[in-house]
């Protein structure tokens, strides 16, 4: 973890050892000779942790319990890909409340991951601290209010899955237990509270001073024509791609990169790199957003520059953390209990896939399932892998900007441009894709 | 640094991760009530997930999530030893091996003999192992993830200087405390609780659900005894009790003993003719 | 459509006896309990179980549920009718608001050099228990023992306790799990209840025990009930004792278990036990406790509050050089000889109430009843062997047995305490009869009425000079015996069913074992009704046996005599007719007849018309025997030698040959 300084005559390297305030482990090394980059790499050196083979053999129900523990940020969004792909597999359609439930759980996670995004690990960037810690000597009830509002998403999931990090509730057909009314209602004033922090944290990222950076990525998310996309609707891209939910491998694949413990992941048309996650979804989904984030969004003037400078995905952040309390209230108000918590199912050899949409981006799951119901084979495509391409091909737009900086400030920005994709490495290192010959 | 600090030298608190999902560090920074008074206690000198802030050690106390899973890690924790007064170990990856050592059941060789063109890559060890396997461990908080209310008393214990009360017994008492009906009397729901170390509130029970010993299994727990019962009586397989105690706790005893005796684990394989793949340890 | 009655406020003449409440007024009960400021806490459905909760009407009740529970399993079902309490009890207990999981005791705080302590608040609103069981109230007065009945009282527990308002409920059924009936508290409500409730198709019997209890009453909407009502109220209550039976036969056991710490049943439970507690945290009177304390970061304000504990923790008997009960069966030990036997020198009772609960919620299905019944047993149970091969059965081969004791039972018939016989004797079954002889008497067959480890009883009636002498033999002298012969009354066809006995006079003498098979393992039969009439009550045989059976035993006993004196206050009237009355349902039935051949018949059509199949109707035959095992040629009846192919026989195997004169 050190920032060497290599003052060769033509020769600039920015390398941080082991990257701070993102989720895993994970390095930057940029070296730039005359002005050119000659290598721009995120490193990812997370131990693996294979879980694509640990869940061969298990039951869906037991998958949908191991694979949360890809990520401790974003448990719900592994248990939400899983669900739904056992469930598209096997014919199962859940109770239209679970489902709202399951849309309840997922603003929960979105709002907890972002709040934790912006305040903790992202803001500090911007106002100049190395952490939020230090960030609340000077500005403490700001930080306690972005804890109250982090909290307020935590208690969501907790209500619904009984913790908010690996909640214990998602079953394939729906839920082990269904919460009573009165304890959503009774959760309604905070979240209430945290949609007022939330429209006033949009007009706070809006006034962050802004890095000039300028790339239009080719997006990916999900789309539906009803609702803001979570676990429904087609997978579509700024440029054509639109498949089900099911079918992310027509399109894309994985593949495996030298130096690194994570797949990266590419479009099968060789188009280059591709970024998922808020911004992405703003952009193709935008006008499904709820009213009071639309409102946000316009109001920031962030609208266009969403879409070609990475460092204002904060504010894509934002206005999203806006639409998940809005949709948490708007479900709680009319929520019932299902009439069905769990619906009976029976299980189906084949291949069980779906797409959701983590708070960072489109996670894509994979099972075959055996004549005996248990999983044959695994893959898990994270939001981070995908992003791994186009951070660094930002890495490149980067260079150029911070050429004229001090050594050390131009590594801060460095580093903050890569947290501007909310990396999560864990989840990008979960697997290595083992083949194992018998001797 | 908090400008409300107390006078006396406030002890200083490292944060690091092995083989993990982060989830166990999160607990830390999800204690939304108590986050900023915690600070104001200790002195953050290292926590990379939270802070920019770096620092080497020494520490007053480190809290180590993840599990050993890598060379790399052997040489590390020893180090972290070294500089470490009380080393406090949290999360089953940390104080189990984590659900990542169901690998351990794994033929060795055959995953050795995995073909890898490029031998940088095979960082792994054979087996994920808890850090107590390699350095001495001064307190541990068990679970998957950890629990914020044993995190606020483990600290509590360090700032007043009292013995942290965890207690240990198992997670039935907790669902009787709290009134929650038995899902295995009620339902016949396979259920871990009775052998497995209280901790969490009895979740996965208030939840409906069977717990899946994820705060691991409790002093003198009778695992062979549950066994028999849930064979004989629940009428299961087995290699379907054996999945039961490959879960997250899987490598500590005697859920250990349990998984290699009952099956419920395969080698790693991925596709491939299920016929093919067997099941490890236990065979029929 | 129900409609309700409207609820009589204000002056009513108190009514009385027994009154009784329509169902649909029960709210106006809760109503008015409410309206005392009295929070309702009653038995609602809540994640497949019955627990107590609070309710605010008769809706939250479980209308139409039944349980169904044996070991380590309880589910709910459909009554198929509307009553509100036809089940038992379930995992909560009333401790819930008289003794709580966790209740914060005391504050510290430290400032400076000082320190304050003061006791928290208690929460003494209070509260009405409505459905409290027989067994729970007697578990409700256990506690009241243990926290209020010593030198040290438990300020928090009496607070909450005064303010506690009880409204029973008698058990109108029983799980397969009670035994409060072995453990003297119930079914029936006896005390420590303000109003008591019967539950009847179309309402309640009530009745009132405490000042308050009455004034309540007086503001219900109630009428006199009618003799019916009253008489299906006990009937009721009487049935859920009778199907309960005695499956701990309890006097006695303090000094049995105590005596057995060594059994080594106890390692063999231990190996089942996991030693997760749940017993003792669903148990309604177990109350130890743990301490914690929850302070802020600075340790400077400290909350020391107390929760349930168990001794089945591995800590719990830990101090600092380890712990004193440090092997789950020795923890398993302290439990079952605390709950059955110390208990009673700490508090001057015992501390289970028989309500079954850890039985249920034994998540592996360890059953107290069969432990104690393995460690402690109270009789040793007669094992049901098949006929057993005779110790002596050829014409020429006799043992000796020797008299220990004699008992007058009626003016000519007395039973003999017989042992030194070979111990295979004392093995054989129910029903079996021995060839009885006395130097230059003829032998005679007589009935062997108990069977013992060491010995057997004979019942003999002086009828004759070889039956007078055996009656007049002393302590101490000598008769010969062949036997066991003969085959048995068949009580394996009668587990699980109900069993109807009938017989007269003598004749119970060969029924007497059956009976005492019973008794050692009750709850393996159904319902059981003893009929037996004599001439007149002093030939009742086995008086205080009788009465034992009836009172404690679950044994439906009916006596009936021929002609009463002034102090006979039961039946009169033969026994065929006091059989023919009373309600009951021969489905199920198995029934075991023995008397004369007319008494027999007459019993045997009555039977059949109650539909019980003639294969399951059995009699005991008599006939003249000489060598008891089919060689003389005398007992012969048709096709059967009476003493090879019987005595006993069930209706459909003789088929008319039964009751047709000169066969």
């Amino acid at each position: 973890m050190s920032t060497a300084t290599k003052k060769i005559v033509e020769e600039r390297l920015y390398e941080v050892g082991e990257l701070t305030r993102v989720e895993g482990e994970g390095s930057l090394r940029l070296r730039v000779r005359d002005g050119e980059v000659v290598e721009a790499r995120l490193g990812i050196f997370e131990t693996p942790r294979y879980f694509e083979q640990l869940v061969v053999g298990r039951t869906p129900d037991e998958a949908i319990d191991m694979v949360a523990r890809i990520c401790g940020i974003c448990p719900v969004a592994y248990q939400m890909s899983a669900s739904h792909a056992f469930e598209d597999l096997f014919g199962v359609r859940i109770d239209p409340s679970s489902r709202a439930l399951r849309r309840l759980f997922y603003c929960g996670e979105w709002i907890e991951s972002h709040a934790l995004h912006i305040y903790l690990l992202h803001a500090p960037d911007f106002l100049g601290y190395p952490s939020a810690i230090h960030m609340a000597a000077d500005h403490r009830p700001l930080v306690e209010q972005a804890l109250r509002m982090k909290k307020a998403g935590n208690r969501l999931v907790t209500i619904l899955g009984g913790r908010p990090i690996h909640p214990v509730s998602v079953r394939v057909g729906g839920w082990s237990r269904a919460p009573r009314v009165a304890e959503l209602r009774d959760h309604r004033p905070a979240l209430e509270e945290g949609l007022a922090f939330a429209q006033e944290t949009v007009k706070i990222v809006a006034g962050f001073t802004m890095p000039t950076f300028a790339r239009e990525p080719r997006v990916v998310s999900l789309r539906h024509a009803a609702e803001y996309p979570f676990s429904d609707g087609r997978i579509v891209s700024s440029d054509g791609v639109d498949l089900a939910p099911s079918a992310w491998r027509d399109a894309f694949q994985e593949f495996q990169v030298e130096g690194s413990n994570a797949l990266h992941a590419r479009s099968l048309d060789g188009k280059g790199p591709y970024l998922v996650g808020p911004a992405a979804r703003v952009v193709l989904a935008g006008d499904q957003l709820h009213p009071l984030a639309k409102e946000a969004l316009a109001a920031s003037g962030y609208a266009k520059l969403i879409r070609t400078n990475i460092y204002a995905s904060i504010v894509a952040r934002a206005v999203e953390l806006v639409h998940a309390f809005a949709e948490a209230i708007d479900i709680i108000d009319a929520y019932r209990p299902p009439s069905e918590t769990l619906v009976p199912w029976q299980s189906r050899p084949g291949v069980a896939a779906w797409a959701t949409e983590a708070p960072r981006g489109l996670l894509f799951h994979r099972y075959e399932v055996d004549e005996a119901g248990r999983i044959k084979s695994a893959q898990i495509v994270p939001p981070t892998s995908q992003n791994q391409a186009a951070i660094e091909a930002d890495l490149v737009v980067a260079a150029k900007e911070v050429l004229d900086m001090p050594h050390e400030a131009a590594t801060h920005r460095l580093e903050q441009m890569i947290r501007s994709y909310d990396p999560c490495i864990s989840c990008a290192t979960h697997f290595l894709d083992l083949t194992i010959e018998e001797a | 640094m908090a400008s409300n600090a107390p006078v006396t030298a406030r002890p200083r608190v490292g944060v690091v991760k092995f083989a993990s999902c982060d989830g166990c560090q999160l607990t830390l920074l999800d204690l939304e009530d108590e986050l900023l008074a915690v600070v104001d206690h200790f002195e953050i000198v290292d926590f990379p997930e939270a802070t920019s802030s770096r620092s080497p050690g020494p520490y007053d106390v480190l809290f180590v999530e993840g599990s050993v899973s890598e060379p790399a890690h052997l040489e590390r924790i020893v180090e972290l030893r070294k500089q470490t007064r009380h080393l406090v170990t949290i999360g089953a990856c940390a104080t189990a091996g984590g659900i990542q050592a169901l690998r351990n059941w794994a033929d060795h060789d055959a995953f050795r003999a995995a073909v890898y063109t490029n031998p940088e890559w095979v960082h792994s060890l054979a087996r994920s192992t808890p850090i107590a396997e390699h350095v001495t461990v001064d307190a541990e908080l068990r679970g998957c993830p950890i629990d914020p209310g044993q995190l606020v008393e483990l600290l509590t214990a360090l700032t007043t200087g009292r013995r942290p009360q965890l207690r240990d017994e198992a997670v039935c008492m907790e669902c009787k405390r709290q009134g929650v009906v038995c899902v295995m009397v009620s339902k016949g729901t396979p259920c871990l609780g009775q052998v497995t170390q209280t901790g969490c509130g009895a979740i996965c029970p208030r939840f409906g659900r069977g717990c899946y010993g994820c705060f691991g299994p409790r002093e003198q727990a009778n695992a062979a005894g549950l066994t028999r019962h849930l064979q004989m009586a629940g009428d299961r397989p087995r290699e379907e009790v054996g999945r039961l105690f490959a879960g997250f706790t899987a490598y500590s005893e005697p859920f250990r003993s349990m998984v290699t005796e009952l099956g419920g684990t395969r080698t790693g394989r991925t596709g491939g003719d299920p016929d093919v793949a067997a099941t490890t340890g236990g065979r029929r | 459509m129900v409609t309700r009655t409207a609820p009589l406020r204000g002056h009513r003449p108190a009514l009385e006896g027994p009154a009784f409440l329509a169902r649909p007024d029960l709210q106006v009960l809760i109503d008015l309990l409410r309206e005392d400021g009295r929070r309702v806490v009653g038995p609602t459905v809540s994640d497949g179980a019955i627990v107590f909760d609070e309710i605010t009407s008769m809706g939250d009740l479980p209308q139409g549920v039944g349980d169904e529970q044996s070991p380590g399993r309880y589910r709910l079902r459909r009554r198929g009718d509307e009553r509100l309490f036809g089940y038992v009890v379930g995992p909560t207990a009333w401790k819930k608001w008289t003794f709580p999981s966790f209740v914060p005791l005391t504050r510290a705080t430290k400032d400076g050099h000082k320190v304050t302590f003061t006791p928290e608040p208690t929460d003494d609103r209070p509260v009405a228990f409505l459905g409290a069981r027989a067994c729970d109230l007697a578990a409700i007065g256990v506690q009241d023992g243990v926290f209020t009945g010593t030198s040290f009282v438990d300020p928090d527990y009496l607070a909450r306790r005064a303010q506690v308002f009880v409204v029973a409920v008698q058990c109108t059924t029983a799980a397969s799990t009670c035994f409060c009936t072995s453990m003297g508290t119930g079914p029936e409500v006896s005390e420590g209840h303000d109003i008591v409730l019967t539950e009847l198709d179309t309402g309640f019997l009530v009745d009132a025990d405490s000042t308050a209890g009455r004034a309540i009453l007086e503001k219900l909407p109630l009428r006199p009930a009618t003799a019916a009502e009253q008489y299906g109220a006990a009937a009721t209550v009487a049935a859920v004792r009778a199907r309960i039976g005695d499956p701990v036969p309890a006097s006695g056991l303090p000094d049995r278990l105590l005596a057995q710490l060594d059994h080594p049943r106890w390692a063999q439970v231990a190996e089942r036990c996991i030693t997760c507690g749940n017993c003792t945290l669903a148990c309604p009177t177990c109350f130890c406790t743990t301490l914690s304390q929850v302070t802020d970061l600075t340790g400077g304000d400290a909350v020391t509050s107390r929760s349930w504990d168990s001794c089945f923790s591995p800590g719990f008997a830990k101090v600092a050089g380890g712990s004193f009960r440090s092997r789950p069966r020795d923890r398993y030990r302290q439990w079952l000889t605390h709950k059955f036997a110390t208990w009673w020198d700490q508090f001057g009772s015992s501390g289970c109430v028989g309500c079954g609960r850890c039985i249920t919620w034994c998540p592996v299905g360890i059953d107290v009843r069969e432990e104690l019944n393995a460690i402690a047993p109270a009789v040793p149970l007669v094992p049901e062997t098949p006929i057993v091969e005779p110790v002596a059965a050829t014409p020429n081969d006799f043992v000796t047995a020797r008299v220990v004791a004699s008992r007058q039972e009626t003016v000519d018939t007395t039973t003999l305490s017989l042992t030194g016989t070979d111990p295979a004797f004392a093995q054989g079954s129910t029903g079996q009869f021995a060839m009885v002889a006395l130097p230059g008497f003829p032998p005679l067959p007589i009935s062997i009425s108990r069977f013992l480890p060491d010995g057997i009883e004979l019942t003999i009636r002086g009828a004759g000079p070889a039956t007078k002498a055996m009656c007049a033999l002393q302590i101490g002298e000598q008769l010969g015996l062949r036997g066991p012969l003969g085959n048995n009354w068949p009580l394996d066809r009668a587990v699980g069913r109900d069993l109807v006995i009938v017989t007269g006079g003598i004749g119970l003498a060969p029924l007497r074992p059956v009976l005492h098979a019973i008794v050692a393992d009750r709850r393996r039969f159904g319902d059981v009704k003893l009929f037996y009439g004599a001439r007149t009550p002093a030939d009742l045989l086995y008086r205080d046996e009788l009465e034992r059976w009836g009172t404690r035993h679950g044994i439906d006993v009916s006596l009936t005599v021929d002609r009463a004196g002034p102090e006979w206050t039961g039946r009169v009237g033969i026994v065929t007719h006091l059989f023919d009355q009373g309600a009951w349902d021969g489905a199920n039935t198995i029934a075991f007849v023995c008397g004369p051949e007319r008494m027999m018949q007459a019993t045997s059509t009555t039977l059949a018309g109650r539909g019980v199949p003639a294969s399951r109707i059995y009699v005991t035959l008599e006939r003249h025997m000489e060598c008891g095992i089919g060689l003389c040629g005398h007992c012969q009846m048709g096709k059967y030698f009476v003493c090879r192919d019987g005595p006993v026989f069930s209706i459909g195997q003789l088929g008319d040959i039964f009751g047709r004169e000169g066969i």
